[in-house]
């Protein structure tokens, strides 16, 4: 799958915005957001989110996650764990993508976000490098990956899955060897 | 690649698989083929005769019902290779030993030879090994010219390898935000050189 | 065919908190009401009746595009969601024409048309590039489908995929088949009808604790396995053993 669309999922995540206009609630196909009163906070979908900022329309809330504290921990707790911890959102990394290149001003110390976000993702791509490693080199035919979120998912889709479907080709020669020796 | 589709019949790799070469040794005369041994002057292929076939042709002449030839394994997939590959697979050039290792030698399997089995473990064996080197090779490539990172892949690990490449293009590409900006489509601008080229011509 | 598409559901004159309460309720009842009533034209009586608002076909259609999407296999095509959501667009688009122009609300509407659209359409283009690529093996699966079986293509699909058939057997024909020698001018479709390959990995979440899936079957060296998938977990495995529980939806693709 293509970035953009795990990009677009991530989209449907709610946000809190602080809306500069009063308007009555909006009936989406997907559900209804609103009602919108000036200066009160409420939660959209993100996708929203972002046209109305694009359109001076709101103030983004980050979501509380997104904090140099907050991350610098999470950071520590990533580096001292040998597994994967679980993170705060599923989409953290399209999340942080699109809020700082959209919403820089509504965020504190956005570099400094910026850094950690990555660090954290490198670390966990790291992991699981040496996890799929591990993993190729098991016998091992299945795996259970809990607290990896899409994205990570979809960038060692394409290797992770092709190599594996060659192991099986390989062990199912030896297998199908064995069997047809027993006739 | 192989694993796209089970028994592809318009495969393009299968095809070029399946006529790699063996070595064969005739068993029953093959009247008026003689000329397939250039050191003969035979009308006729002699029992014990050794020639290589492909593949595919072999596999229809020694099976379990049919054996006008017997079949050894080739070089590559023998005990002296196998031994080099159990000591370090990584260093080893794969694609000179053929450049479709894996699935050929799946395919050898069908002949049960007696070494089969060993030849089976080691093909998985030389897989996990080298698997750790392709993936980060194709994790640390950003932007350059890969033939040298490829050069000793077999085709089976070639697309591996791409496949690595892919997921993370995709991902720096949209990282760095590469993905919003609308490009032109490869197939529109060769149909506008073709365009130019068709009117220069006339 | 199917009558009433449900009658206008006009947000823009919509003022008071009452009526909107009303009419947002009424329309609820009219996507239900469609829903149901897809059913009953598709399913039997033994069917169940599924109540759905438009959020939650929404929900499960894009469920459906990302299942189809990840698996080697063509799943069952998903007609009444696919249909429901094309009402729902159109009948939204109307509302755009009538509305007063620079309302805001109008682009915040288009907006989730065109990502609702980008849903439906990579949906459908998904399910052609199966059927193009596995065409006779899907015809064939289909003629030797049980008539209480569902049939996983739409109308318009099998007629693609019949005509798609049809036009490559006699572009091979014309292109090679007739210049060969007569006793291989015909092609085996027992041979050479291209598979999807089930045995292919994938990525899947659970969304309802299913017990004992066989997923490994006992070999001479190795002893069958069978995993327990509890709810939330996330795992990679091969297709095959999860086919049915992504059509039953115990499991999804992602």
């Amino acid at each position: 799958m293509d970035p953009a669309e795990v990009e677009f999922l991530a989209e449907k995540e709610e946000i809190s915005v602080v809306p500069n206009f009063t308007q009555d609630k909006i009936y989406l196909i997907g559900g209804d957001v609103g009602p919108f009163n000036a200066g009160l906070p409420v939660k959209v979908p993100l996708w929203m989110a972002i046209n109305l900022k694009q359109g001076q329309k709101c103030r983004i809330i980050p979501p509380d996650w997104m904090d140099t504290e907050r991350l610098q921990d999470k950071k520590q707790e990533e580096t001292d764990s040998k597994f994967f911890t679980e993170m705060p959102s599923p989409h953290f990394m399209e999340i942080t993508q699109l809020l700082l290149k959209c919403a820089t001003d509504d965020i504190p110390h956005a570099d400094e976000i910026r850094t950690l976000v990555k660090d954290i993702w490198d670390l966990r791509i790291a992991k699981l490098r040496s996890s799929i490693d591990t993993f190729l080199k098991s016998d091992a035919t299945h795996a259970k990956l809990n607290y990896l979120t899409l994205m990570e998912l979809n960038t060692a889709r394409p290797f992770l899955t092709k190599a594996l479907d060659q192991m099986h080709l390989l062990r199912s020669n030896l297998s199908g060897r064995i069997q047809s020796t027993q006739e | 690649m192989t694993s796209e589709s089970v028994d592809d019949y318009f495969s393009i790799s299968d095809i070029l698989t399946t006529q790699e070469r063996l070595p064969c040794k005739v068993e029953l005369p093959i009247y008026r083929l003689g000329y397939l041994d250039s050191s003969s002057t035979s009308d006729d292929l002699q029992p014990g005769t050794k020639l290589d076939l492909s593949f595919w042709m072999a596999r229809a002449l020694c099976s379990r019902k049919r054996h006008i030839v017997s079949v050894e394994m080739p070089r590559p997939y023998r005990e002296g290779y196998r031994e080099i590959l159990t000591a370090d697979a990584n260093v080893v050039d794969l694609h000179k030993l053929g450049p479709y290792y894996y699935s050929y030698g799946s395919q050898l399997l069908k002949f049960e030879l007696p070494e089969t089995a060993d030849v089976a473990k080691s093909l998985i064996k030389c897989f996990q090994t080298r698997i750790r080197k392709i993936m980060d090779s194709s994790q640390n490539a950003y932007n350059e010219d890969t033939t040298k990172l490829t050069a000793k892949l077999d085709e089976t690990e070639k697309c591996l390898f791409k496949a690595g490449q892919m997921g993370l293009n995709d991902f720096q590409r949209w990282e760095t935000r590469q993905t919003e900006k609308l490009t032109t489509s490869e197939m529109v601008r060769s149909h506008r050189k073709r365009k130019r080229a068709l009117m220069d011509d006339s | 065919m199917r009558e009433p598409i449900f009658p206008v559901y006009n947000w823009i004159t919509v003022r008071t908190g009452n009526t909107q309460k009303c009419k947002q309720n009424k329309w609820r009842e009219l996507v239900k009401n469609i829903i149901m009533s897809e059913i009953i034209e598709y399913g039997e009586e033994n069917e169940e009746e599924i109540e759905l608002t438009a959020a939650e076909v929404l929900q499960q259609l894009e469920q459906a595009w990302l299942n189809e999407k990840f698996s080697p296999d063509l799943l069952e095509c998903k007609v009444e969601l696919v249909e429901c959501m094309i009402d729902q667009i159109t009948e939204m688009e109307e509302n755009i024409k009538r509305a007063k122009k620079g309302d805001f609300k109008i682009s915040i509407h288009r907006m989730e048309i065109d990502r609702i659209r980008y849903v439906l359409s990579s949906y459908l283009r998904c399910r052609l590039q199966k059927i193009e690529k596995y065409t006779t093996y899907i015809l064939e699966q289909d003629k030797q489908r049980k008539e209480e079986e569902p049939c996983k293509l739409s109308q318009e699909e099998f007629t693609f995929a019949k005509e798609y058939a049809e036009t490559l057997e006699e572009h091979l024909r014309n292109v090679a088949l007739r210049h060969m020698p007569p006793n291989l001018q015909t092609l085996d479709p027992k041979q050479t009808a291209v598979k999807p390959n089930l045995e292919k990995y994938v990525f899947m979440k659970v969304i309802e604790d299913t017990d004992g899936v066989l997923v490994e079957e006992e070999t001479l060296d190795t002893g069958e396995e069978i995993v327990d998938l509890q709810k939330g977990d996330q795992h990679i495995m091969r297709y095959k053993p999860i086919a049915s529980l992504v059509s039953s939806g115990a499991v999804t693709l992602i």
